[in-house]
């Protein structure tokens, strides 16, 4: 190495040499000696290697690629050259096609002009769970084969069999409000099995009690409405109905009004002072001569209120104690017979007795009856009064077939807060 | 002595009932569904004599129950479908919240369904039994199938209480047992006698009515569940009773005339044939064909313990029954479009009439208007343009007065325009001494003066003997009869006082025929007058008052009846 660098260096000293790299000054004492450099590493390699001559060829190839659509050394003779043997007829119809149809160039330019096909997207083909649906087909294929078959052709065999053969499939359980269902004759004398048999495989129902024969009342089931409540009454039986519902106005009307006595706060009470005033009404002009004495008086009548007025405390607190507690009772009795939950909760909170839950008891419905001016004159004028839902409930809550129950009611016991969302509130 | 004290409320009445809730528990059931089962079983709670002995002490209010029914209940198969249902539901919800909807669809075509059928054999053991409580399950029936069908409540349910509706009334027709018709501001009432047992049912009325609030509809669904199984198992056997086809079809003859070119313009294919069932103008097909009913006089025979009397009386009845069933019969009617048109079909088809209605209204007309042979229209209106000649216009109430009184009105009265009689109720009986209303004595004149027209053949002339009498009406018709005898016989002392040859001859006796029940009557107050000669003093002074009572009652009564007949002029 050292002798062939010394060789190198013999023969460019000559004279006469010319030197590739040298400098035009023909100072070839000054010979650069090249640099030693560490191409370990990527940086350092790519600074100092010299790749230009792949990275033409490279380039090359990719102009060719995008220009053509491949490798010109690859094509076949026929894509490149063609024997000219002087033809022009197609030219001019593929001539007048484009003019007709030729596109914009402004769409020409913004279509892609490289002969390279983009690239496939890789993850629109994977199926992350390939292998299972793959082992799941596979299976079915082999159980296919066995002759099990999945739910659902199974059915619909078995439907195509029957709907052949004319029979139903599965007996299902038909269900109580079926509008075709059948009846059969449930009070036949025979078809009933062995007692014994159904004994022994605990199909035997027990049996039931006498005392649930016996009806809970004795009322009909169907009560008619009195003759006044025909849509064309004769007169005086209309007005014996007329006269009961009065009646029963009458006793509610009562019934409010023994409330409303009880809780009026009583204003005309004579208290002491308006018993003295009415019993000194008439001495009026004596009192002006006389009106230092009370002045002295009072100092002394002071004292005597007062003393006389703790002892009536006294009595007095026992006596609202008592008064208190029958009109609590009174209260409660009246209510108890007008029971309807809204109304217990309003007075309650005038008086302020807490609401009790009072056992509802039955309330007989309001007689269905046409005043005078209402009844009607033709059958097809006639206007229904009532409910006859509401009839057949009540006449069944009457009959005790089932207790009287008021739907539970959810009172609140503070008042719900509303307020804007922020986005809301932002709006406007 | 330890443990060996009694300890309160550890025996007694404290140890029958048992609190709602307890029972609840001990079924575990929910409230819903207990309820629901105490409705099907017929399980009603129970008020104790001592109600602070059963609730321990306290007085809260409580419902109870009798401990031995809920035992009963323990033993009930649908109290097991109760508790599947409600895992049902649950896991239903759960495939519907994961999105399995093959499994939902799995599960919805296995859902748990259960039958009535042991619990209706259970409650009425025997047919007769069923039939009695029959008019609470009618009521209900014919209430829910005017409901609207919006699905509120199951539309199946609707449709089937139409179903039985129907048939139920088909049946009636057929075997022509509706006895009274009450036109009431509530709904019409109706009464059958079917098998023996007066039934009693109400229907309203087909215009729209809003639905009360305070009433608990899961209750009343539960009960007509009960009923429509009920009522569907009677109509099954009632129409066997008949010999008729169940599921009803309609006779032959029936169906053809009921057929016409445009038959899609009322229902659908599927619905068409219950339309035409619903529409009640045609008679059903029977099983065994039947012969014509033949008016085959059969021997009387009295029954077991029946006197003479008794049987006669008896055959009578019958005999008017047969009469009224035939009220309609050969009269052809035709209603006009304001007329509630199922009612009238169903009244007049009940008696034996016929009936049509124009074709645009519903379904099954089977005769125009414009036939000749119609006897009555009916209209509602105060006037109608186009009059036939031989046809009555009568207003609809005609129908159910004749009904009522069981003998063709005269028709004047129920003419367009006119104002009508006061519609009557049928179902009240006046007895003694009460108040009744002119135009129910016009009917009665009517009835008694039918009656000797239509009973020439017949040679019992004292049978008619009104309730409505009063017994003063008996003492003077006695009276007077006696008054007769003995001017008669002062006659005769007359002439054989002049010397004349009396103009009696001797000719063979005719036997009188004796009025017993008269005889019977007056043995009776003859009785009565004695008693009350041999009371004591002061027993007769409380006589005295309570006759005085009784009588006011009549003075007030015969106070109305003047006042009426003025009042008539109005």
């Amino acid at each position: 190495m050292a002798a062939v660098r010394r060789h190198k260096r013999v023969a460019a000293a000559q004279p006469g040499f010319l030197p590739i790299k040298s400098s035009l000054d023909g100072n070839s004492s000054v010979i650069k000696r090249r640099k030693r450099v560490n191409k370990n590493k990527k940086k350092s390699w790519n600074r100092f290697s010299d790749i230009q001559d792949v990275e033409e060829f490279l380039d090359d190839v990719r102009l060719q690629e995008r220009a053509t659509g491949g490798l010109i050394a690859e094509k076949t003779d026929d894509t490149l050259f063609f024997v000219d043997t002087g033809e022009t007829e197609e030219k001019d119809t593929q001539a007048r096609k484009c003019k007709h149809s030729k596109p914009l160039r402004i769409d020409l330019i913004l279509q892609p002009d490289s002969h390279i096909q983009a690239p496939k997207n890789v993850l629109a083909f994977q199926q992350p769970n390939a292998k299972k649906q793959r082992r799941i087909s596979e299976r079915a294929a082999k159980l296919a084969a066995m002759g099990v078959l999945p739910r659902r052709e199974k059915l619909l065999q078995l439907r195509s069999a029957a709907a052949a053969s004319g029979l139903s499939v599965k007996e299902h359980p038909v269900a109580n409000n079926n509008p075709d269902r059948a009846f059969y004759d449930l009070w036949s004398a025979g078809k009933t099995a062995d007692p014994y048999y159904l004994e022994q495989t605990k199909k035997k129902l027990v049996k039931r009690p006498d005392r649930l024969n016996e009806k809970p009342s004795v009322l009909p089931a169907v009560e008619v409405i009195a003759p006044g409540g025909s849509y064309n009454p004769d007169f005086f039986s209309h007005q014996d109905l007329l006269r009961e519902a009065h009646e029963v106005e009458l006793k509610k009307q009562k019934a409010e009004e023994k409330l409303a006595r009880q809780l009026a706060v009583n204003e005309d009470k004579a208290t002491e002072e308006s018993t003295f005033k009415e019993q000194v009404e008439g001495l009026i002009e004596e009192e002006e001569i006389e009106p230092q004495e009370p002045e002295g008086d009072t100092e002394d009548t002071v004292m005597g209120p007062t003393a006389t007025q703790e002892k009536k405390t006294e009595k007095q607190r026992k006596k609202e104690k008592a008064q208190r507690i029958k009109v609590k009772k009174s209260l409660y009795n009246i209510i108890n017979k007008n029971t309807k939950v809204g109304e217990v909760v309003t007075c309650c909170s005038l008086i302020g007795i807490e609401s009790v839950l009072f056992f509802r008891r039955f309330q007989t419905p309001d007689l269905d009856v046409q005043l005078s001016d209402e009844l009607a004159s033709s059958l097809r004028s006639l206007k229904p009064e009532g409910s006859i839902l509401k009839d057949r409930f009540k006449s069944l809550q009457k009959r005790n077939i089932i207790e009287p129950r008021e739907r539970a009611r959810f009172n609140r016991k503070y008042k719900l807060k509303y307020s804007e969302k922020r986005a809301f509130r932002e709006i406007e | 002595m330890g443990g060996l004290q009694k300890k309160k409320y550890e025996s007694g009445s404290a140890t029958n009932y048992i609190s709602r809730n307890k029972a609840r528990k001990k079924l575990s059931l929910s409230l819903a569904d207990f309820r629901r089962l105490c409705i099907l079983k017929g399980i009603y709670p129970h008020e104790p004599k001592h109600k602070k002995k059963v609730n321990k002490g306290s007085t809260a209010p409580r419902t109870f129950y009798l401990l031995k029914d809920i035992r009963f209940l323990l033993h009930e198969p649908i109290v097991g479908k109760f508790r599947e249902y409600k895992i049902f539901v649950r896991k239903l919800r759960k495939a519907y919240g994961k999105a399995e909807w093959s499994g939902v669809q799995r599960m919805k075509e296995n859902k748990p369904a259960y039958k009535l059928d042991h619990i209706i054999k259970e409650r009425y053991p025997t047919f007769i039994d069923a039939v009695r409580d029959v008019d609470d399950a009618l009521s209900m029936c014919f209430l829910f199938s005017t409901f609207a069908r919006t699905g509120k409540c199951h539309v199946q349910t609707i449709q089937l209480c139409r179903r039985l509706g129907v048939e139920w009334m088909n049946y009636i027709i057929t075997s022509r047992s509706l006895r009274k018709v009450f036109l009431s501001i509530k709904g019409i009432y109706y009464q059958a006698e079917v098998l023996g047992q007066t039934i009693t049912w109400i229907i309203p009325y087909q215009f729209a009515h809003d639905h009360p609030t305070d009433v608990d509809y899961r209750v009343m669904a539960t009960f007509t569940e009960l009923y429509t199984t009920l009522l569907g198992f009677v109509n099954f056997r009632l129409y066997q009773t008949l010999n008729l086809v169940y599921p009803p079809k309609l006779d032959g003859q029936g169906e053809f005339s009921l057929k016409s070119e445009c038959e899609e313009d009322y229902a659908l294919e599927s619905e068409s044939y219950s339309e035409k069932l619903a529409a009640l103008s045609a008679s059903l097909a029977r099983t065994v064909p039947s012969v014509e009913d033949e008016e085959a006089e059969l021997d009387h025979f009295p029954a077991e313990g029946e006197d003479l009397e008794k049987m006669e009386t008896r055959e009578k009845m019958e005999l008017e029954q047969n009469k009224q069933k035939k009220l309609f019969e050969g009269l052809k009617f035709f209603l006009n479009r304001e007329v509630p048109r199922e009612s009238l079909a169903f009244v007049i088809r009940c008696f034996g009439g016929e009936v049509s209605w124009d074709k645009s209204l519903c379904i099954g007309s089977t005769y125009d208007e414009t036939d000749e042979t119609i006897t009555h229209h009916i209209v509602d209106r105060p006037t109608i343009d186009k009059q036939y000649i031989n046809r009555y216009y009568i207003q609809p109430q005609w129908v159910y007065d004749c009904v009522n009184g069981k003998i063709l009105l005269p028709v004047e009265e129920y003419f367009l325009g006119v104002t009508l009689p006061p519609h009557l109720s049928p179902f009240v009986e006046e007895s003694e001494g009460d108040y009744v209303p002119p135009e129910k004595l016009k009917l009665l004149a009517l009835q008694k003066g039918e009656k000797p027209q239509a009973e020439e053949d017949e040679e019992e002339e004292e049978e008619e003997e009104d309730d409505e009498d009063d017994e003063e009406e008996d003492d003077q018709s006695e009276d007077e009869d006696e008054a007769e005898d003995e001017a008669s016989l002062a006659e005769m002392e007359e002439k054989r006082a002049q010397g004349k040859s009396l103009s009696v001859k001797v000719t063979p006796g005719k036997v009188k025929p004796e009025n017993r029940m008269r005889t019977e009557q007056e043995e009776k107050a003859e009785e009565k007058r004695l008693a009350i000669m041999m009371m004591k003093k002061r027993e007769k002074y409380l006589y005295d008052k309570i006759m005085f009572g009784k009588k006011r009652h009549v003075r007030e009564v015969s106070l109305l009846r003047n006042s009426s007949i003025l009042y008539a002029f109005f």
